[in-house]
């Protein structure tokens, strides 16, 4: 693993990157997301076992360590609050 | 038994028959797909890779490991080290000279002189994924392995080998000796392949082995 990303922006595209690739959501539908967009719960895409692939191509993309106990609906619950999430990791 | 350029025969292990299938005729490749949900998830994109490597002249076997595919075993009745043992026994019944894994397939390759691994994971990682999947639901995910293999999964590691050859996609930022774009199938929820993945995939493995002086 490399050292963590360090710039807003970078994490904001690697989050939209891994919604596509992991919920095979098409580009165009990831792309308007914004901070209030609802995630678990609201797409049919991202079940639970999605949540396990999703976190972990977050840590595999961004170099960070995600603990179970930082999992929880709330977390999940929007783009935002997913992205405050990534921000809060990996810009520590 | 064969139908379509496939051919079904068995390896032993535990007592028990277990099958593999296999595509092509020459030089054998085993293939060890990834462990539990991502095994079906990547089932068509290995099936692409094995057909490919069949039309250049090698033959690819592909293990149904205990308790999965058509086996007769429960997941739950299942250990690691039976995964172990299948790994290398179907290695022996092939007869094959190299192997090619994806994902935790690459945990069981140890059998193999030459290895071809793409995107290879710790067992760390997969057993966390496996608790992670039962985090937001009750019970947990679909599979139901024992307590007992999840342990020992939990510390399994790739076997370092002089033959080794690593492959990941681009936006994996662990270090490999080549990186694919594409995208990773093993997360999708519905079963899909990609066609320049596994084109490219192919390429790769066929070189290599040539490059061993395995076909």
């Amino acid at each position: 693993m490399t050292a963590a990303l360090n710039d807003e922006q970078e994490v904001d595209s690697t989050l939209r990157a891994v919604l596509r690739d992991v919920l095979g959501l098409p580009e165009a539908q990831v792309a308007e997301f914004d901070e209030s967009s609802p995630l678990f719960g609201a797409l049919p895409e991202f079940d639970s076992m999605a949540v396990a692939g999703l976190l972990t191509e977050l840590e595999e993309r961004l170099g960070i360590l995600i603990e179970d106990h930082e999992v929880d609906a709330d977390m999940l619950e929007s783009f935002g609050s997913l992205l405050t999430f990534a921000r809060s990791k990996t810009l520590q | 038994m064969s139908a379509g350029g496939l051919h079904y025969s068995t390896y032993r292990v535990g007592g028990r028959d277990e099958w593999m299938m296999r595509i092509g005729s020459g030089p054998a490749l085993l293939f060890l797909p990834p462990l539990f949900e991502e095994m079906n998830r990547t089932r068509a994109l290995l099936a692409a890779v094995m057909g490919t490597l069949a039309g250049d002249g090698l033959s690819c076997f592909l293990p149904d490991l205990p308790g999965t595919g058509e086996s007769e075993r429960a997941l739950e009745e299942v250990s690691w080290q039976d995964w172990r043992d299948a790994a290398g026994s179907a290695f022996e019944a092939a007869g094959a000279c190299a192997s090619v894994s994806l994902r935790g397939g690459a945990l069981l390759d140890e059998a193999a002189p030459v290895r071809w691994r793409f995107a290879p994971a710790t067992g760390a990682s997969l057993a966390r994924d496996l608790s992670r999947a039962g985090l937001m639901t009750e019970g947990g995910g679909g599979y139901a392995p024992s307590a007992r293999l999840l342990d020992s999964l939990g510390a399994a590691e790739p076997a370092p080998g002089k033959r080794v050859r690593t492959l990941r996609l681009a936006t994996d930022r662990a270090e490999a000796d080549l990186k694919l774009e594409g995208p990773p199938l093993w997360r999708r929820a519905e079963p899909q392949s990609s066609s320049e993945l596994a084109e490219a995939m192919a390429l790769d493995v066929s070189n290599w082995m040539r490059s061993c002086g395995v076909c």
